[in-house]
């Protein structure tokens, strides 16, 4: 049985489809076959992070009114073989969404061997966003560290437990992960922003990781790779904690703390 | 949705619709009209647009000398839709509902506007209302020397253990109600009674919304957005002088009162 994990913050731009890139990409490198659902329908934006807009002939929408087969809408990513991109139609609306036709690609998906199908949320509470959390067993909630952003997740959560099938169905609650992106220690420390306690202490859910604020996230993002295959990377090293801490391991935080450049860092540059 | 397969030509769904209460002390048009302009200030948005529940239960002229179509256009022209009539007399029902307008049930509470709970899970608890009428009877016949009257209704009480997140809505109806998680901003609890928040209440809480002034509300760390006790409310735009600490929130006339709660002894 495959595992669905949403991808989802209400918030707009706080990084959902960065993270559902990378984090899907990440699984895919620990050796588990991975699918990473693009929701957003109307706009579709995964493939260009992915880097497969090019490849892009049948999206999600195509295959829920059976004009085209899983095989031949799924998109092989370029980095891992184990690792495909359903990506979404950019003609259509979100009302294309239907919950049987979701429910039967999902299914579909999962009979294919798929161990792990990422859904890529749209940003809001409407139905995009409801289909892509209605059948999760996961939540993955992406949250940027400020007031608006902490807001639009709580209603979300809301949402999830209002809306998913395991919530209507009464069983295990949907997993809830919290995901902080976008986080500047220096400006947590200046008081600007507010701390991942801070976050947490509102939203009131286990945290899987803390992505920094990095400008190789952009670059990566334009360029069409996932932000963790910048090697070397903060950005990449943070991602990667976060898919361990899925798999169930213990990952200590970091890049949590800013610590102020040191004298001869400051003459010459720091990184 | 028009796509979807799964469209249906009509849902029904519980929904919660707010509107502000007009308490009718006068039913000559000309006397409304001038206290309207008066209350308004000739301020075009003034009503927004608003629904109205036109309380009829403190008039006190005959109930053929009301004018409900005129009354409702009057509301009309400053843009407050008259949708209903509560409290009234038993001659007037034919009149309100020939002029389009409908009863809000005068056995129902007053704030049954707010009742609704807005999504399936926080599904309301109904305390079944029916409950004392069948207690009593039964009392009598087991103790026939008491009086029924003396018998306390059971304290009832909804507990919620889950944090109440942006958007949701809880509401114990003729019930307290105990959150022992976070009430988070942009959330409401609403209770019969008292409520209290074992955790900071930074959402809304409405309190004896069925009128009874009694109730109160209690939190470990008050950063409500608003406190309301039987009606009465108060807001916090620049955040309370109470910000944080632990709180009891009571009325005491027609004002609110905060108070900090002592851990005894």
């Amino acid at each position: 049985m495959a595992k669905i994990i949403v991808v989802t913050s209400g918030k707009g731009g706080v990084g959902k489809t960065t993270s559902s890139a990378s984090f899907a990409s990440g699984l895919a490198m620990r050796g588990h076959k991975t699918v990473v659902i693009d929701f957003d329908v109307g706009l579709r934006n995964l493939d260009l992070i992915m880097g497969c807009e090019r490849r892009v002939v049948y999206d999600l929408i195509n295959v829920i009114n059976k004009e085209a087969t899983l095989n031949q809408a799924l998109i092989k990513d370029k980095h891992c073989d184990n690792l495909f991109v359903l990506p979404a139609s950019q003609t259509r609306d979100k009302d294309a969404l239907t919950e049987e036709g979701v429910e039967r690609v999902l299914n579909e998906l999962s009979a294919m061997d798929f161990e792990y199908i990422i859904c890529d949320s749209p940003a809001g509470i409407e139905h995009g966003a409801v289909m892509a959390l209605t059948f999760a067993d996961e939540a993955i909630i992406v949250t940027n560290p400020e007031v608006s952003s902490v807001r639009d997740s709580d209603r979300i959560l809301g949402i999830i437990q209002a809306k998913s099938r395991r919530a209507l169905n009464g069983g295990e609650p949907v997993k809830e992960h919290l995901l902080i992106t976008r986080y500047v220690p220096k400006r947590v420390e200046a008081g600007e922003m507010l701390s991942y306690a801070d976050v947490q202490e509102i939203l009131r859910i286990p945290l899987i990781g803390i992505i920094p604020e990095s400008e190789s996230v952009l670059h990566a993002s334009n360029s069409g790779n996932p932000a963790i295959h910048i090697e070397g990377s903060e950005v990449s090293e943070a991602y990667k904690d976060v898919v361990a801490r899925f798999l169930g391991e213990d990952r200590p935080l970091r890049y949590t703390s800013y610590e102020k450049p040191g004298l001869l860092q400051r003459i010459f540059g720091g990184k | 949705m028009s796509k979807s397969s799964s469209r249906k030509p009509i849902e029904i769904k519980i929904s919660t619709v707010v509107a502000v209460s007009a308490i009718l002390h006068e039913a000559d048009l000309g006397v409304l009209d001038a206290a309207m302009r008066d209350m308004t200030g000739g301020d075009a948005d003034f009503f927004d647009d608003e629904f109205a529940v036109l309380d009829v239960g403190a008039l006190t002229v005959p109930a053929a000398a009301i004018d409900w179509a005129g009354i409702a256009a009057l509301f009309k022209s400053y843009r407050l839709n008259a949708v209903a009539v509560r409290n009234a007399a038993p001659g007037m029902e034919a009149a309100i509902l020939a002029n389009g307008l409908s009863l809000d049930g005068s056995v129902k509470p007053r704030v049954e506007v707010a009742a609704a709970a807005s999504e399936p899970m926080q599904a309301e608890i109904d305390l079944a209302p029916a409950a004392e009428p069948v207690a009593a009877p039964v009392l009598a016949q087991a103790a026939p020397a008491v009086a029924p009257a003396a018998a306390p209704p059971a304290n009832r009480t909804m507990i919620v253990d889950t944090p109440v997140r942006a958007g949701q809505r809880i509401y114990a109806r003729g019930a307290d109600l105990i959150v022992t998680a976070a009430v988070n901003n942009g959330a409401e609890v609403i209770a019969d009674g008292s409520i209290h928040v074992y955790a900071p209440l930074r959402g809304r809480a409405l309190a004896g919304a069925n009128g009874d002034t009694e109730a109160r509300i209690f939190t470990l760390s008050m950063e409500a957005e608003l406190v309301s006790i039987a009606g009465m409310y108060r807001t916090f735009e620049n955040g309370s002088e109470r910000a944080q600490q632990p709180t009891q929130i009571r009325l005491l006339g027609d004002r609110i009162d905060m108070q900090h709660i002592k851990s005894a002894g």
